[in-house]
């Protein structure tokens, strides 16, 4: 998809203008971070220009505070009224940090004790992706499939609802978000064959208002008459159970671990499902609907608007759980409501956030396994020569963490360009009988990941939406596995897995600063004012996650194929990082 | 019986008391093992009148007086010697010729008859049944492009009268053949590859076939069955094949459905609809409608079921299936419930 | 030496070389039939020790029963590495068979009340049997997957400097 030249400077000036400001920001910005996406719009962008690229080289370690745990830390942390709340993975405390008092001392901290079992079915490491905050709670959720409220003020338990259950290998490891009254959570578990749900309850009392499934019939699905699908083979009753062999949705996978957006004019939240299982597409024939999907979902009924399956049959692991940014774009002359998505499968697709059309789908990585999307019928052309099975194909790109995993993107207003923290990895698969037993993985296949083309194992790219391609890229070695945030001073950053916390110019890719933190980022930074009026940046720093397993489950990497192949990629990340579990928080002098 | 079909008869009748007349080439059951009969016969007829004749010369060789031995004149002798000289010459001349054009003959034969069985390949399938050779089980699943329509079964084939079926096969662990003599040859199935092979059944009937690549300990012990039926029966046996589980009915089969849900069974086998999804052992969603239980190796009854169950090992020693150990009380209510997965 | 001698000598010879692997190719295919192995036995030695048969069996049965989907071929991922040398819950045999019967705290599944026990103590010797503490000539081979493809090492080496 290539937009003219003075449709891209139309692009370009609508983008810079406050107006848009408005209306791609869902809330007003106090200097506040009260969800891990920073708004509903799922942008990361922070108004505050305090710290921009003149001054940012001068930022200084303002304090730090240290969670206790040594797994890997994917969390943002939230900052609301003068507080700061934390999750840490496994066992899932939450801290309340009083911002107001030097040093920041714990104003309270509230333990969930989730069952220690739970480590047991957590495929990528304990990890949690942090807190949401609505009407004076704390909304969280813990390893073992628990959602928390948390009274925000004083640390007391409002209400807790265990939604999940781990010996059928289910786990919880998203961030809520809390949309019209409604705390929206999904399951994990695409690797142990779970049946995979995103759930909405009552932010007031816990209650569980409805579970909406990814597989199996139109009514589990909470697909009705209100269900318009963009492309025709979507249309049609029960794909759900039709589009699988027996009764394989049952144990099918598509879980929601990650991402949500919410656009409240349309009042629709948007997220997608996870893989299917086993990862061994042999078993599972058809197109495995609705894993590897993108649903439109209205917050208080549930009821699905439409829907996009973005891999259908996914023999990879593409996961479609990324975030979906809400931009307003004018796109061929015309605005457009769009969600901007950079899916594992390596293409960043611009998809029409009211009806599900595809407009656009450009490759942000390299890509050998398909080519392209076929905009008529929403299809992914796949690469017969690189699809997998009971059989082994190497050379593959992306490897299944994908172009990108889980790890968020930014969006700059006044750039008008993404921020996309990415791997760069290929590999190579060998499809074997997976075998069902619940509670245990349901795999089916050996890989092993290696660097992908260039030799760096992932990077930053900056990324112009409406031209389909990348303005500027930063190489790491090791996989970008944290997400990146940035501001109005027109600051980027985020963190490097062997520890440093790095601070870009937004407009072109320069280093400003960066500080050596004592241990491997894989979590969000954050940007906030803190009570003195002052900008600091904060970040947990604490490797872990699926790319840093080696060093936060001591695996041995003799064997390539563990981790689930991420070990023959990462061998030497040990050499860089030892464990560990501390915030960091910075600001000017 | 004609005196023309005698020979023929008593010498199959012979031939086949080996394994059965369901497992045999000489019994076929459709058009390529009948063309693969038919060389077969051809061979035996002109072999057999070879091995007669050439047992004849020798023996009339061996009959043959000789001359006692004299001095005869020069001339006498060397006229003689050229004379046996030519008449040797001219007869290793013609069987040399003969051997010739007989071996061209059957080569012309042999390939011939292979392209032929090749050519009923048909272009497109309208059944396609997936064989996965196993230690020591068949894995069969009957494809369609509508996900829905596959039906997953094990050791039991089951096809329909007159209509060609692709076998497509391929093996889980080590090489195994699929090789039924009543319908086609042997077809290798090799890990991580698919080989395909062209069966029809012209007659109703239950055919045996079994593994004929050495897999390991119980080799021998794979057999398969092939059910050729008519066309209604077969798609009411599939369509019966792509349901789930019948549910437990009464408290017998309730507690025999707790028993297998509780055991070691839930880890290894399939009951379509149950929390067993285990996928490394043959399916028992629909056992109970099965003519054999372990591949052949016995037939399936409460009897045999509940002796296999309790110890597999000494029916087929080594064989993949654990020993587990059951309470008294345990075994009837799940040789009930098994018997029930019809 | 007389050749009827020397005929003795070499049928003695290959008899005590055959014996050798008398320990080693033991089948016992019919274990006793035990009551569900809920509790550590601690008697003796692992069975399966130094048989190729059960070591073997072992291997079959790591993959069936998934301890390969969360320790991979012993790397590890979801679960700990199985070829270590310092062990969270013990290595030696009898602590093995307790952390596969009976679970443990941080995630592994008690298999106790499904597995037979002749299977764990077989699953008991392939685990030793990664780290070498299983006589060479009874452990199988490695699985190919183990095996990295050279061009994967190298460019895994080429990106870490190793």
């Amino acid at each position: 998809m290539k937009a003219a030249k003075p449709a891209l400077m139309l692009a370009l000036a609508a983008l810079s203008t406050p107006r848009l400001l408005a209306q791609i920001q869902n809330q007003p910005d106090d200097g506040q971070w009260t969800m891990a996406a920073k708004n509903y719009a799922s942008t990361r962008y922070s108004t505050l220009g305090q710290i921009h690229t003149g001054n940012a080289s001068q930022l200084k370690l303002a304090w730090s505070f240290s969670t206790g745990t040594t797994r890997g830390i994917e969390a943002a942390p939230l900052v609301v009224n003068g507080t700061m709340y934390i999750v840490t993975p496994y066992p899932n405390v939450l801290y309340a940090l009083d911002l107001a008092r030097p040093g920041a001392p714990v104003k309270w901290k509230y333990e969930p004790h989730p069952q220690p079992a739970s480590q047991g079915v957590a495929c990528c490491d304990v990890v949690n992706r942090g807190a949401a905050y609505a009407d004076g709670k704390i909304y969280f959720n813990t390893l073992d499939a628990q959602t928390v409220a948390v009274d925000a003020n004083t640390g007391r338990e409002v209400w807790k609802a265990q939604l999940g259950d781990i010996h059928q290998g289910e786990s919880m490891t998203m961030a809520p978000v809390v949309a019209g009254g409604v705390v929206l959570v999904g399951n994990s578990g695409g690797e142990f064959g779970v049946r995979g749900w995103m759930a909405g309850l009552d932010a007031g009392t816990g209650k569980l208002l409805w579970r909406a499934y990814s597989t199996g019939p139109d009514q589990d699905v909470r697909i009705g008459p209100a269900f318009q699908p963009f492309y025709a083979d979507h249309r049609g009753k029960d794909l759900g159970v039709n589009t699988w062999q027996g009764e394989q949705w049952k144990i099918g996978g598509g879980s929601a671990w990650g991402w949500i957006s919410y656009d409240a004019e349309l009042d629709l939240f948007y997220y997608g499902t996870s893989n299917p299982s086993p990862w061994n597409p042999d078993q599972r024939p058809g197109d495995n609907k609705w894993t590897c999907t993108l649903f439109a979902r209205r917050p208080r009924t549930a009821e699905a608007v439409w829907a996009y399956q973005i891999s259908p049959h996914d023999g990879h692991d593409y996961d479609a759980v990324n975030e979906n940014i809400l931009l307003d774009l004018t796109l061929n002359g015309r605005p457009r409501k769009v969600l901007a998505h950079p899916d594992r499968n390596g293409y960043v697709y611009l998809i029409d956030r009211a009806t599900g059309e595809v407009l656009s789908a450009n490759p942000f990585v390299f890509v050998n396994n398909s080519q392209g999307i076929d905009l008529k019928t929403g299809r992914l052309k796949l690469v017969d020569a690189k699809k997998t099975g009971t059989k082994t194909v190497r050379d593959i790109c992306p490897a299944p963490p994908g172009g990108k995993d889980w790890q968020p993107s930014s969006f700059s207003p006044q750039t008008g360009w993404l921020y996309i923290p990415r791997n760069n990895l290929c590999y190579e698969m060998q499809g074997t009988q997976a075998n069902y037993i619940a509670g245990t993985p349901y795999l089916g296949a050996m890989a092993r990941m290696y660097p992908g083309p260039g030799g760096s194992r992932g990077g930053v790219s900056a990324w112009d939406p409406v031209a389909g391609k990348a303005v500027w890229k930063v190489e790491e070695d090791f996989p970008v596995w944290s997400g990146t945030a940035v501001t109005a001073g027109n600051v980027l950053f985020y963190g490097a897995m062997d520890g440093w916390f790095k601070a870009l110019d937004a407009r072109t890719g320069a280093l400003l600063w960066r500080f050596k933190t004592g241990s491997g980022i894989v979590g969000q930074p954050v940007i906030y004012k803190g009570p003195d009026g002052k900008e600091y940046v904060a970040i947990l720093s604490g490797v872990g996650g699926w790319a840093g397993a080696v060093v936060s489950g001591g695996l041995n990497t003799v064997d390539g194929t563990g981790a689930l192949g991420f070990l023959n990629a990462m061998a030497g990340l040990p050499e860089h990082t030892a464990k560990g579990g501390t915030l960091y928080v910075f600001s000017l002098p | 019986m004609s005196r023309r079909r005698t020979l023929p008869a008593i010498s199959a009748l012979l031939l086949s008391a080996c394994a059965g007349p369901q497992q045999s080439s000489l019994n076929s059951a459709g058009p390529q093992a009948g063309h693969t009969e038919s060389l077969w016969w051809v061979f035996l007829g002109i072999l057999s009148l070879i091995f007669i004749a050439v047992l004849g010369v020798m023996l009339a060789a061996l009959a043959r007086r000789h001359p006692e031995f004299e001095p005869a004149s020069p001339e006498r002798t060397a006229t003689a010697a050229d004379r046996t000289g030519r008449r040797l010459t001219r007869a290793v001349a013609a069987a040399t010729i003969a051997t010739v054009a007989i071996l061209f003959f059957l080569l012309v034969a042999s390939v011939s008859t292979g392209k032929t069985i090749a050519g009923l390949a048909s272009p497109s399938s309208s059944l396609t049944i997936e064989v996965t050779g196993n230690q020591w089980w068949w894995y069969v699943r009957y494809l369609d492009d509508n996900p829905q329509r596959i039906a997953v079964t094990a050791n039991e084939i089951h096809i329909p009268v007159g209509r060609p079926v692709q076998i497509r096969g391929t093996s889980q662990d080590v090489i195994h053949s699929f090789w039924v003599p009543g319908l086609n040859g042997k077809r290798d199935l090799i890990p991580s590859h698919i080989t395909t092979e062209w069966i029809q059944a012209d007659r109703p009937g239950r055919l045996r076939g079994q593994c004929a690549e050495f897999c390991g300990l119980q080799h021998a012990r794979m057999a398969l069955w092939v059910v050729a039926e008519p066309e209604s029966q077969f798609e009411a046996w599939l369509d019966r094949q792509r349901q789930p589980a019948v549910p437990p009915s009464d408290a017998d089969t309730q507690a025999g459905y707790q028993v297998f849900m509780s055991h070691a069974c839930v880890l290894c086998h399939n009951i379509a609809g149950t929390p067993a999804q285990g996928q490394v052992a043959p399916d028992l969603t629909h056992l109970a409608g099965r003519m054999t239980i372990a591949a052949g190796t016995l037939p399936n009854n409460k009897g045999t079921l509940g002796g296999w169950i309790l110890d597999p090992q000494s029916v087929k020693p080594g064989n993949h299936m654990a020993t587990i150990s059951l309470k008294p009380g345990e075994l009837q209510p799940l040789l009930d419930y098994l018997g029930s997965l019809q | 030496m007389c050749s009827r001698c020397r005929d003795g000598i070499a049928g003695i010879a290959i008899l005590l070389a055959a014996s050798f692997g008398c320990q080693r190719e033991q089948r016992n295919l019919r274990p006793e039939p035990t009551g569900q192995a809920m509790f550590t036995p601690l008697k003796g030695s692992n069975p399966s020790s130094g048989i190729a048969y059960e070591i073997s069996e072992g291997q079959r049965l790591y993959t069936w029963y998934n301890c390969s989907g969360c320790h991979a071929n012993g790397g590890g991922g979801i679960g700990p590495p199985l070829i270590k040398t310092s062990w969270i819950y013990g290595g030696e045999p009898a602590k093995l068979f307790e952390s596969i019967a009976k679970g443990r705290p941080n995630g592994m599944p008690a298999w106790g009340d499904r597995i037979p026990e002749y299977q764990i103590w077989q699953i008991v010797a392939y685990v030793r049997s990664l780290n070498q503490q299983e006589p060479s000539s009874a452990t199988p081979k490695r699985l190919d997957t183990i095996e990295t493809n050279p061009q994967t090492i190298r460019a895994a080496r080429a990106r870490t400097g190793k």
